[in-house]
């Protein structure tokens, strides 16, 4: 007798990369804007990137579904913050407060893979890498979602990440100028549109600075 | 407790619109040993007096002074256990804070929270109020800060504040002696002046407690030979 399967599953996975560049004073959120289901493209023209806070933005691929719910949830918690301190959550704090949320679904996951970028308290980029049940980690760059595996090791030859695990820690962040960042994401999701069938038509590029917020568009293949 | 006899609140308002059992808390607060804070203009200091019932008892080991976070501390009048009560909440929040934020808890927020239990009791089924004022002191990234928590959880920030016995002299001795411009060191001597005013005996290291943060935002209660220095200086 052999174990029935459920033949209806709650999640579903609506593609596309996203990826994230910390710099010396500057932060890079990108993610293109398709959203597919299966074989099918749903929706050509989707944002994945989600304001938190003033230094805080998070990109998100997986299931969209549970994406909007986490950020719903999230920009609560942040309202609610707001309310009781009178100012906005640092982006390290909005990083726990992130990683807190995901595991509390453990045992039936946001199945959303994200990266979180933004500015520190002190002006600098930081990004954080989650997984779907809320471990993070500190990086000066980052790239989920389906086109993670043709991207990240693109990032690790041209950004060179030292080692995690070197002590004293060694700070991540590029030394890259925020333009040649900005020309860096381009290039990435350029090639990822190539080969992965789920990115493409169009890229959305969020520029964090001392000055503010600034966003970018650039088209992207669209077969 | 909801099934319990006593599921009713036992805090009701008189017909004046009083909270009797807050008066009462609060007669039980003024019944107490007299404790002080000072806000400096580069830290804040919390004093209190340590009258033992017996000369056999260990003062080494009664604590009066307690931290809740490593850059906030706290003082009271009133009762003992139901201060023991309200520090192991409060830690147990900060500590919350942290997991959540990965930040060091506000003063004002920690400050907020211990003000929502101690309101919660004068309004919650077969409890009554906790029997104590508090004198939270804190340095965090707003600066210094002192505020008192009451047992009806109204909270106040203040310069300088005193409670407990002698609090209607210690407050007189301090309106005449602070200044928005003392410092640390001068707020120490003024703490150490003003519990000496209402002292019944012989004032040492070893009878009274006192707590200091300064800008290293650090809360550490001083030893009884550091308080002797201190006050051989005030002689």
């Amino acid at each position: 007798m052999t174990k029935q399967h459920a033949n209806w599953s709650p999640y579903d996975n609506n593609g596309g990369s996203v990826v994230a560049i910390a710099g010396a004073d500057y932060c890079v959120v990108a993610a293109d804007t398709r959203m597919s289901t299966g074989y099918s493209i749903l929706t050509r023209g989707y944002s994945k990137i989600c304001k938190l806070a003033d230094k805080s933005f998070m990109a998100s691929s997986g299931f969209q579904a549970d994406v909007k719910a986490l950020q719903k949830h999230l920009s609560a918690k942040h309202l609610i913050y707001q309310h009781q301190h009178n100012k906005q959550m640092s982006c390290p704090a909005m990083a726990q407060l992130l990683s807190n949320t995901l595991y509390y679904k453990r045992f039936f996951p946001y199945y959303a893979f994200n990266v979180l970028g933004g500015l520190d308290n002190e002006g600098k980029g930081c990004v954080f890498t989650y997984d779907a049940v809320g471990s993070y980690e500190r990086v000066g760059y980052s790239a989920q979602g389906s086109g993670s595996t043709l991207i990240m090791p693109f990032l690790d030859n041209q950004l060179k990440s030292p080692s995690p695990l070197l002590l004293p820690a060694v700070d991540a962040v590029t030394p890259l100028s925020e333009g040649e960042a900005i020309d860096l994401v381009k290039t990435v999701f350029a090639s990822a549109t190539e080969r992965d069938i789920y990115t493409g038509d169009r890229l959305e590029i969020v520029v964090l600075n001392a000055d503010g917020t600034r966003y970018e568009y650039m088209e992207l293949r669209k077969d | 407790m909801g099934d319990s006899q006593y599921s009713f609140s036992l805090t009701t308002f008189s017909p004046s619109g009083k909270l009797v059992q807050i008066e009462h808390a609060l007669t039980a607060v003024g019944s107490g040993q007299t404790s002080l804070g000072i806000k400096a203009a580069n830290g804040v200091v919390i004093a209190t007096e340590k009258k033992l019932p017996s000369i056999l008892v260990d003062e080494a080991s009664v604590q009066k002074i307690q931290c809740l976070t490593p850059n906030i501390g706290v003082v009271y009048s009133g009762m003992g256990p139901d201060f023991r009560v309200l520090v192991r909440k409060s830690r147990k929040q900060a500590v919350q804070y942290h997991q959540l934020y990965k930040e060091a808890i506000p003063v004002t927020q920690l400050v907020r929270e211990t003000a929502a239990v101690m309101q919660e009791f004068t309004q919650s089924g077969g409890v009554r109020p906790f029997g104590v004022s508090l004198l939270v002191a804190g340095f965090d990234d707003s600066g210094p800060q002192l505020f008192q928590v009451d047992p009806s959880g109204s909270y106040f920030s203040w310069k300088a504040s005193a409670m407990g016995k002698n609090v209607s002299n210690a407050k007189t001795f301090l309106e005449k002696r602070y200044t928005d411009e003392i410092e640390l060191e001068d707020a120490v001597h003024t703490a150490i002046l003003t519990l000496k005013e209402g002292f019944e005996g012989q004032i040492s290291g070893k009878n009274i407690e006192i707590g200091i943060i300064g800008e290293d935002k650090i809360f550490r209660v001083l030893t009884p030979a550091e308080i002797e220095d201190y006050l051989a200086e005030v002689e």
